[in-house]
């Protein structure tokens, strides 16, 4: 999947010569936490977030005598553009999801504008989207049951569960597989949309894979 | 001894699996005998309850829902929606009786006829929500009770308490945003069971908020970590709720031997929870108890924890 279908595509963005007071302002609107800082052709020039904004305030603070009056005059004061990030990380429209996540990951970041050819700001990826793409993924809230399976780690057990599974005319919404902490075994995990995994289970105990025991997990 | 009414129709049998399905009229072959034989029934009040009026099941389903249910049933399909949720031919007026079941206990109860009820009613309820079957239920009994008693009886506050092993979304969804019923639900957690909903952090929404409750459990818990919920997580909520009525969703499924989930639940634990239900509607409600049959699909288990339950509603 693409960047693209999971990004924000209405974007909030403040000019650079916008002071910090009205980007924190905005930001407080629209519950976002950072904000792309574009020029007047829509061309990406930095990000600011909510806390560079509070880094930028925060030694003027420690001046004695400093009043609430003139932290915001200071705010109103300072240009977005005197405290934004100026290297961003970005992702491109034609990024993939994959990259997404390894991008916020790697760079330690929370939000990737995307940006055109033409390095425009065309909208933002966060780290709530990803989360919201791996919640979808999951089949976490669809109505359905999770068997989790460990199979030896070879060629077509996949599909052997997968047919287990189908010859109960159920449908698996979410499939997962992944290494299992023994050596040369997977994990595999489905969602189900049936209550009835009893009969389920011992079939695929009846083909030989082993049906992990939710239970044992929570030994110490 | 306490006078419980025993509701119970033997149309319920009618409505019957077209393949092998644990939710099957054998269940209740299998409870009516081991009471029966335990000298239970005749010690409490018969019921025999009648079809609901129209209002009282559009209390809490939509009229196009039950048209496709209806529709269904007469064309002879044999799901609804999925395999989970079978159908015959009788399973739609069997629904209706099964509401039926949960209004007559409510009935005798608020009427004074008896001190408290078990209905002894199939198909299930807890999983249906306004709109749609699920999980082996077509309509939301507990949920037809709950209304039936604040539209026939002036009940204000309901509590309902599901102990069945499964969250009981199609109950929690009805009342999602409604103060005046409060939903408690203890149940194995969402991540490994059916439905898949029942967090912690669902609470209700808008006036609702604060008035649903839930408790997952983790797998293999058992009669220990069930007190310490019920004591600890759910007194002090009704304590705030002040209930005047209450409803069990007693499933028996979070039991050890039950092949459908993963707790640890003995004998005991009914036990344990059936008390501590009654002495809290002895405390709030004056003694006003219906529960009302969901799960529980291991014969044996099942047979026991109701005998077990009913002679903790007469009082022995």
């Amino acid at each position: 999947m693409f960047v693209a279908r999971r990004m924000k595509k209405s974007l909030v963005t403040v000019p650079p010569s916008a002071s910090l007071f009205e980007a924190q302002s905005r930001m407080r609107e629209r519950t976002i936490r950072q904000i792309p800082v574009v020029s007047d052709d829509g061309t990406l020039l930095g990000i600011v977030s909510d806390r560079d904004i509070r880094a930028a305030v925060l030694p003027a603070g420690l001046v004695p005598g400093f009043t609430a009056g003139e932290a915001e005059k200071f705010m109103k004061d300072t240009a977005v553009e005197r405290v934004m990030t100026r290297k961003v990380v970005t992702a491109t429209m034609t990024d993939t999801l994959e990259d997404a996540i390894v991008l916020l990951h790697d760079f330690r970041v929370n939000a990737l504008p995307v940006v055109d050819a033409g390095g425009k700001a065309v909208g933002i990826i966060t780290r709530t989207d990803v989360l919201e793409a791996f919640i979808d993924a999951l089949g976490v809230g669809e109505i359905s049951s999770r068997l989790e399976v460990v199979v030896p780690d070879r060629p077509g057990t996949l599909a052997q569960l997968a047919a287990v599974i189908g010859s109960f005319r159920v449908n698996i919404t979410s499939v997962l597989s992944t290494r299992h902490v023994e050596e040369g075994k997977r994990a595999n995990f489905f969602r189900v949309a049936t209550l009835n995994v009893g009969p389920i289970r011992k079939a695929i105990e009846e083909a030989g894979f082993e049906i992990l025991d939710p239970s044992k997990f929570l030994l110490p | 001894m306490k006078r419980v009414a025993w509701i119970y129709h033997p149309d319920y049998l009618l409505h019957a699996p077209p393949f092998e399905h644990p939710e099957s009229p054998e269940r209740l072959v299998a409870i009516t005998d081991r009471l029966g034989a335990a000298g239970l029934i005749e010690r409490m009040l018969p019921v025999t309850p009648d079809y609901p009026e129209d209002p009282e099941i559009l209390s809490v389903h939509g009229r196009e829902y039950l048209d496709k249910l209806e529709t269904a049933c007469r064309r002879g399909d044999l799901t609804l929606d999925s395999e989970d949720t079978y159908l015959n031919r009788h399973s739609f007026n069997i629904a209706l009786l099964s509401a039926g079941g949960a209004i007559a206990g409510a009935k005798a109860v608020a009427e004074g006829a008896a001190d408290r009820a078990f209905c002894a009613i199939r198909p299930p309820g807890h999983h249906a929500g306004r709109d749609a079957g699920m999980g082996f239920c077509l309509l939301n009994n507990t949920a037809v009770a709950a209304r039936y008693l604040q539209a026939r009886h002036g009940v204000e506050k309901v509590l309902i308490v599901d102990w069945d092993v499964h969250h009981g979304n199609g109950t929690q969804n009805i009342f999602l945003e409604d103060p005046t019923v409060f939903y408690f639900s203890i149940h194995e957690h969402p991540t490994f069971l059916y439905p898949g909903t029942g967090r912690r952090w669902e609470i209700g929404k808008g006036k609702g908020e604060g008035t649903t409750l839930n408790a997952p459990m983790a797998p293999g818990a058992g009669d220990a970590e069930y007190r310490t919920i019920f004591e600890q997580t759910l007194d002090p909520a009704v304590d705030r709720f002040r209930p005047e009525f209450i409803l069990v969703s007693a499933g028996f499924d979070a039991h050890r031997d039950d092949p459908l989930a993963d707790l640890q639940v003995t004998e005991e634990g009914f036990r344990f929870m059936t008390r501590h239900v009654l002495a809290l509607a002895d405390r709030f409600c004056g003694g006003k108890v219906v529960s009302i049959l969901e799960g529980g699909y291991e014969t044996s288990s099942l047979t026991s924890c109701i005998e077990l339950h009913v002679r903790e509603l007469l009082g022995e």
